[in-house]
C-alpha cells in the first residue's frame, strides 16, 4: 500500500533494444557490493573472422570460403547459425531484444560497473567442434580460438580464460593443454560436450584428463543447443521447435556425459581432476546422482573400478547455475542444494551476453544463508578455478 | 500524491509531455510501476518482471502468436502493439489486463486518469 509519505520518482524511459543487464536493475543497491562475484560463463565475440589471422595454409583458405558465404544476414557468419539455428530463424518473431556479440569494450564496460569482479570466458562459436565431422578442421579451429583469446584477453584485470579442445583430436587436445597451461589467465580446459560420441568417459579421451590433471587445470563441459549432430541422446530432427531443443539439449547431454565419465572410472583414475558442467541448469543433478546409485546396487560388477557409489563422485563435481531454474518457492533452492550437496560446488553463471543470460536477481530471489550466497556468487568458483584474487 | 476515497493518486506527467509512444518508469516508495501511452490510451502496470526483476517500463510493445478455440487451434498473430515484452528474457504481458501470456498469473494493473491536465495513476 502506498503511503502518502512515500517518495515518488518519475523517469522518462525508452524501450530497450538490447536485453537488460544486472546494472540496469537497481533493486539491490549496495547489497551486491559485499560479495566477490565471479561470473563463470561469459562469452565474447569469437566469430570466425577473428580466427582468420590464426589459421594457415589450407585451413586458412577453408575459413576464407566459410566467411565468404552469405548467411541470412547474421553477423559475421556464425558457425552456430550455419549449423543449425537456420532451422528456427524467425520462430521467435523477433520477440527478443537482439543479443549482441560482446566486444572486448563491452566486456570491460560490464566489469567497470563493479558488480562482476571476475569473468571466465568460454567459447560460443567453437562449441560445435565437439561434433564437426573432420577432426583436423575441428583441431585447427580450436588452436586458432585459443591463440586468439590468449592474445586478446590475457592480462586483462578480472578476466580468465577457458581454452577449448576438440575431443575428436585427443593428441591435439593434449598439446593445446600443455601449450597454454603456464598462462596464469588460463584457468580451465573446456570440452564442448554436445554430440560427442563415444561419450566422454571413453578410454580414448583419458590422455586429455591426464594432461589436464598434470597441468592442474579443471575440466569444464559446455554444451550448445544447436543439435545438428546425429548422435545420442538427442538429434535436431527430433524437434520442431527450438524451445524443445534448447530445453533438453543441455541437461540430457550433461547427464549422459556425467554418467559416462563417472561410470568409466575417470574420477578414480584421475582423483585430482576437477570437473564442472556449464549451461545445463541444476535441477537435474539430484536425479542423475540418485538414479545412478539405484542402478549401481544391481550392476556394480560392471563398474569394478568404482570405490564408492556414483553419487559420491558426482557430489564433487561443480555446476554453473545457468540457466537457473525458477522454482516455485523461495526456499526451494536451499532444498535442492541439500539434495545434491551443492553448497560448495555451485557457481553463479550468467551466460552473458546471450539472450537467455541470467541476471543476479534470479539467484537473489531465493532465500539462502548469506555464507551460501557468497559461495555461489564467487567463492566456489575461486576454489574450482584456483586463481588468486 | 493526493488521496481520494482511500485511493492514492500520483500525478506523473502533464498530458502534453506524455505523448503517444512515450513511457515512464515511476517509483512510489519501493514499488515500481510502468506507465505507457499507446496511441492516446494510458496503461499502468506493475513494473518489475516476476522472473528476474527486469524493468518492464523498458519492454517493447509488440504483438504475439495465439492458438486457441477461437482460432480453430491455428496459430494467429494477435494483440498487435499491446503485448509488453520483458526486456529480460521476453515474458509477455497483456498491457490491458496484466495477464502473462502462457502463464496462470497476472501482474497488477492500475487505472490511469487525466486530472487537471496531468496523467494520474491511481494506486
Ligand atoms: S526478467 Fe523478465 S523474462 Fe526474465
Amino acid at each position: 500500500m502506498a503511503n502518502s509519505k512515500d517518495s515518488i520518482d518519475v523517469k522518462r524511459v525508452e524501450a530497450a533494444f538490447n536485453p537488460v543487464q544486472d546494472q540496469d536493475l537497481d533493486i539491490y543497491g549496495e547489497e551486491l557490493k559485499k560479495y566477490t562475484i565471479v561470473d563463470v560463463d561469459v562469452h565474447v565475440d569469437d566469430t570466425l573472422q577473428n580466427m582468420l589471422p590464426y589459421m594457415d595454409g589450407h585451413f586458412g583458405k577453408r575459413l576464407e570460403a566459410v566467411l565468404a558465404a552469405d548467411f541470412m544476414g547474421e553477423p559475421h557468419n556464425s558457425l552456430r547459425n550455419m549449423i543449425a539455428h537456420v532451422s528456427w530463424l524467425g520462430a521467435a518473431y523477433d520477440k527478443h531484444p537482439r543479443a549482441k556479440l560482446a566486444t572486448k569494450e563491452d566486456l570491460l564496460e560490464r566489469m567497470e560497473y563493479g558488480i562482476i569482479d571476475y569473468s571466465i570466458l568460454f567459447p560460443s562459436e567453437l562449441l560445435p567442434i565437439g561434433y564437426l565431422p573432420d577432426p583436423k578442421w575441428a583441431a585447427a579451429l580450436a588452436s586458432a580460438y585459443n591463440e586468439y583469446m590468449v592474445d586478446a584477453y590475457s592480462n586483462v584485470a578480472g578476466v580468465k580464460l577457458a581454452i577449448v579442445v576438440s575431443p575428436k583430436s585427443v593428441e591435439h587436445a593434449v598439446s593445446e593443454i600443455e601449450k597454454h597451461a603456464s598462462n596464469d589467465d588460463v584457468v580451465t580446459v573446456s570440452i564442448p560436450d554436445v554430440g560427442v560420441n563415444p561419450p566422454l568417459g571413453d578410454e580414448k579421451y583419458w590422455p586429455i584428463y591426464e594432461a589436464a590433471e598434470a597441468c592442474n587445470l579443471p575440466v569444464s563441459l559446455h554444451g550448445i543447443e544447436a543439435l545438428i549432430h546425429d548422435n545420442y541422446p538427442l538429434r535436431v530432427s527430433h524437434f520442431p521447435t527450438l524451445m524443445q531443443v534448447h530445453s533438453m539439449g543441455f541437461p540430457f547431454t550433461s547427464m549422459l556425459q556425467v554418467m559416462s565419465v563417472v561410470c568409466e572410472g575417470v574420477p578414480v583414475r584421475y582423483p585430482n581432476l576437477k570437473f564442472c558442467v556449464m549451461e545445463a541448469g541444476i535441477t537435474w543433478v539430484p536425479f542423475i546422482m540418485h538414479r545412478l546409485d539405484t542402478a549401481y546396487r544391481q550392476y556394480r560388477t560392471e563398474l569394478p573400478a568404482l570405490e564408492a557409489q556414483p553419487s559420491e563422485y558426482i557430489s564433487k563435481w561443480y555446476w554453473g547455475t545457468h540457466e537457473l531454474e525458477k522454482l516455485p518457492k523461495k526456499g526451494d533452492l536451499s532444498k535442492l542444494l541439500d539434495l545434491y550437496q551443492g553448497h560448495n560446488t555451485t557457481m553463479w553463471a550468467s551466460d552473458w551476453p546471450h539472450l537467455e543470460r541470467d541476471l543476479i536477481a534470479g539467484l537473489m530471489y531465493y532465500d539462502l544463508d548469506d555464507d551460501v550466497r557468497a559461495k555461489i556468487l564467487g567463492k566456489n568458483a575461486i576454489d574450482f578455478y584456483g586463481f588468486t584474487t | 500524491m493526493k488521496e481520494r476515497n482511500g485511493k492514492r493518486r500520483v500525478a506523473v506527467a502533464p498530458v502534453d509531455e506524455f505523448p503517444p509512444g512515450a513511457r515512464l518508469e515511476i517509483k512510489v516508495g519501493n514499488r515500481s510501476i510502468a506507465v505507457f501511452n499507446v496511441k492516446g490510451e494510458y496503461f499502468a502496470i506493475f513494473g518489475l518482471c516476476p522472473h528476474q526483476s527486469a524493468p518492464l517500463s523498458r519492454g517493447r510493445l509488440q504483438g504475439t502468436v495465439v492458438c486457441n478455440e477461437h482460432t480453430n487451434w491455428e496459430k494467429e498473430w494477435a494483440h498487435d502493439g499491446e503485448v509488453l515484452v520483458c526486456p529480460g528474457h521476453a515474458m509477455e504481458f497483456d498491457l490491458r489486463t496484466g495477464k502473462a501470456f502462457g502463464y496462470g498469473m497476472k501482474l497488477r494493473t492500475y487505472d490511469v486518469i487525466v486530472e487537471d491536465d496531468w496523467v494520474t495513476v491511481i494506486l
